[in-house]
């Protein structure tokens, strides 16, 4: 399991004027599903089709197992390539399609025959080998450019949002199969798309891309968690943001909102302006009056009823909005419009983020910054 | 899908479909009545005389396949669009795929230079043929070789077209998945590229045996005497000189052999395109016939 060792260092492009990849550095370990997440426009795809071959870098090295591969053209390159649009060969049938590869390689009839019928059954499309990519489904179209990409065997795989086409319930089962086959094969998967779930639920790290950078690249949970920065917190789930005045205080530190002050479990590189992120899941509503630690009263705005939760939007006391995920279970209070309230904000889940203070539009009133996409 | 969403639902479009039906017939009748007229068993153009075909075969001395003008014009005019086919169809293909590729500075200019000769007056193009053939490239001279090249020059443009609508449609990501897959590029054209582009080339080699094969202008420019001329030149003479219904019978089968090429054109895209979603068949080969009419 030593070979599929992907290393990016400081790999640019251009287009003319525009910087589409901007200095990435970027190690892929063997065996590894690495995403890369990001809006439309933001290097993901550009990286990768440099990674395949399709594009040239102007700058930087792209080393596969510790050799350069930058200046080779992409069919003497040892990765393959699942596309978005799936690129099938419509001219063949499914059985040549997956087998086309294996004419470039030295490999007997009989193994040809052997390898193909394999890959076919592990993506289970086994029985639709004579068919016409044009006779099959969207999905399954998508397992035969699997198939075809994986019957080589190469230590690397790539995947440009090959779920883009498919529909939300479709797109749920390959998720899950895809995991299974990268995990049975243990090849490193280096995945593109901009589904936030897609990323979180199949990838072992996840490099959060923007403007042709490496935003943040970690763990999805710790991404989720832990955002470094507005933009990741946004783009990983729904974020409150909320402009505040930090300063060391023990371990984490004191932040002032207005005139109230809570406390942050989160150690912020530099003390001043910056932003602090909480999640609407732990945000808790009490009932009017608690004034305990990290409590700031409201006013419900607006409750907006989402099936398993409801999404209450509480004006706090200093005039930031504040979006509160709370449980249908049963359970918990109903909220109306009106109701005032006091906002739980734990210092466990608030957190300091590093961005520059200017760097993000601070929703200090008006619709918090979130984006769920 | 679309002409569903457009359809009154409040009653049948009467007076659109009478329009249409008159237009259709207006067009047809002309023809109709050239082609009832070969049939015409007197000599008379004009008058109907009864039935027969020996404008065709029967006279000795005057139908299409006994005066050795008409057979000769005849066998000049496949002649050249057999060459024009065989020649235009590589060279716009090759046109085609350049152009397709070609990004950045010129590559806009030369797509529409590339297109110009679709509406280019004939007679423009073929008297600014006729002084190149007769000053800076006197040494090829009129003839046989000049009304070839002509065929191409126009004819090319027709490919162009045809072959990169199909470009389009096949798009640029299989090419590029070969390539990662490990084909080689020559490979990845033998292999993929061509047998994707075969309906438009079948397409492309039939159309421009029809655009040849009903040319006039270029070819009587272009011509150099006699052995040079073409159906539609020997249609045009002789009906100024000594018409008989042995022209109608030569018109009509040259209307045989286009619609038998653009018809072959049609059926063999539609087969190799069969299966994939999208009208575009239909819409490149009507696209193409229209302009086909110049």
């Amino acid at each position: 399991m030593s070979r599929g060792d992907i290393r990016l260092e400081g790999l640019v492009k251009r287009y003319g004027d525009v910087l589409a990849v901007d200095g990435i550095d970027l190690h892929v370990p063997p065996g590894e599903f690495f995403t890369m997440l990001g809006p439309s426009g933001c290097g993901k795809t550009t990286t990768l089709r440099m990674i395949a071959g399709f594009e040239r870098p102007d700058e930087g090295e792209i080393l596969l197992d510790g050799s350069d591969m930058s200046n080779t053209p992409p069919h003497k390159r040892d990765v393959n390539t699942v596309f978005q649009s799936y690129a099938l060969f419509t001219h063949m049938t499914v059985e040549e399609n997956v087998a086309f590869g294996l004419r470039y390689r030295k490999v007997s009839k009989s193994e040809v025959a052997s390898r193909v019928k394999k890959v076919m059954e592990m993506v289970q499309i086994g029985e639709l080998g004579q068919r016409r990519p044009s006779e099959l489904s969207g999905g399954q179209q998508q397992r035969v450019a699997l198939a075809r990409a994986l019957v080589l065997e190469a230590p690397v795989l790539l995947l440009d949002e090959p779920l883009g086409a498919l529909d939300a319930r479709l797109r749920l089962d390959l998720q899950v199969e895809l995991k299974r086959i990268q995990e049975q094969l243990e090849v490193s998967f280096i995945y593109v798309t901009h589904d936030q779930d897609e990323a979180l639920t199949m990838s072992d790290r996840v490099a959060v891309m923007k403007g042709g950078r490496i935003e943040q690249c970690d763990a999805p949970q710790k991404l989720y968690e832990e955002p470094d920065t507005a933009f990741v917190a946004n783009f990983l789930g729904s974020a409150n943001l909320l402009s505040v005045t930090a300063r060391a205080s023990g371990a984490g530190c004191e932040l002032s909102l207005g005139n109230f002050t809570l406390k942050s479990d989160s150690a912020p590189e530099q003390a001043g302006v910056g932003t602090a992120m909480i999640r609407p899941e732990y945000v808790k509503l009490e009932p009017q009056g608690s004034d305990a630690e990290n409590r700031i009263p409201g006013m419900v705005e607006e409750v907006v009823y989402m099936g398993f939760h409801q999404d209450v939007r509480v004006r706090l006391a200093n005039g930031d909005l504040i979006r509160a995920d709370v449980p249908s279970d049963g359970e918990g209070e109903e909220y109306e419009q009106g109701n005032a309230v006091s906002v739980y904000l734990r210092a466990a889940n608030l957190r300091v983020l590093d961005d520059e203070p200017s760097g993000e539009p601070e929703p200090a009133d008006g619709q918090p910054a979130d984006q769920q996409s | 899908m679309s002409s569903a969403s457009l359809r009154n639902p409040w009653g049948k479009p009467r007076f659109l479909a009478g329009v249409t039906w008159v237009y259709i017939i207006w067009s047809l009748l002309p023809v109709l009545l050239a082609i009832r007229f070969a049939f015409n068993d007197g000599r008379s153009r004009t008058t109907l005389q009864g039935w027969s075909t020996r404008w065709f075969f029967g006279d000795s001395a005057f139908s299409v396949f006994g005066d050795p003008t008409l057979q000769d014009a005849l066998t000049h005019s496949l002649l050249l669009a057999g060459l024009a086919m065989l020649i235009a169809t590589p060279l716009g293909i090759l046109l085609a795929i350049g152009l397709q590729r070609w990004r950045g500075r010129g590559s806009g200019p030369s797509n529409v230079i590339a297109l110009l000769p679709l509406v280019t007056p004939e007679l423009v193009f073929a008297v600014g043929l006729f002084l190149l053939f007769t000053t800076a490239l006197a040494t090829i001279g009129l003839g046989t070789t000049a009304q070839v090249i002509g065929h191409v020059t126009f004819s090319m443009s027709f490919v162009v077209v045809i072959v990169r609508g199909r470009l389009i449609t096949v798009g640029p990501d299989v090419e590029e998945a070969a390539a990662d897959l490990g084909a080689p590029p020559l490979a990845v054209i033998w292999r993929i590229l061509l047998p994707l582009l075969a309906p438009a080339i079948a397409a492309s080699l039939l159309i421009v045996f029809a655009l040849s094969i009903d040319d006039f202008v270029v070819s009587q420019y272009l011509a150099s005497g006699a052995d040079t001329t073409t159906v539609p030149m020997r249609i045009y003479a002789q009906a100024r000189a000594a018409p008989t219904p042995a022209l109608n019978a030569l018109a009509t089968l040259m209307l045989l052999i286009t619609l038998m090429a653009l018809g072959l054109a049609y059926l063999v895209f539609k087969f190799f395109t069969r299966g994939e979603k999208g009208g575009s068949a239909i819409e490149q080969i009507a696209s193409i016939d229209s302009g086909g009419g110049r």
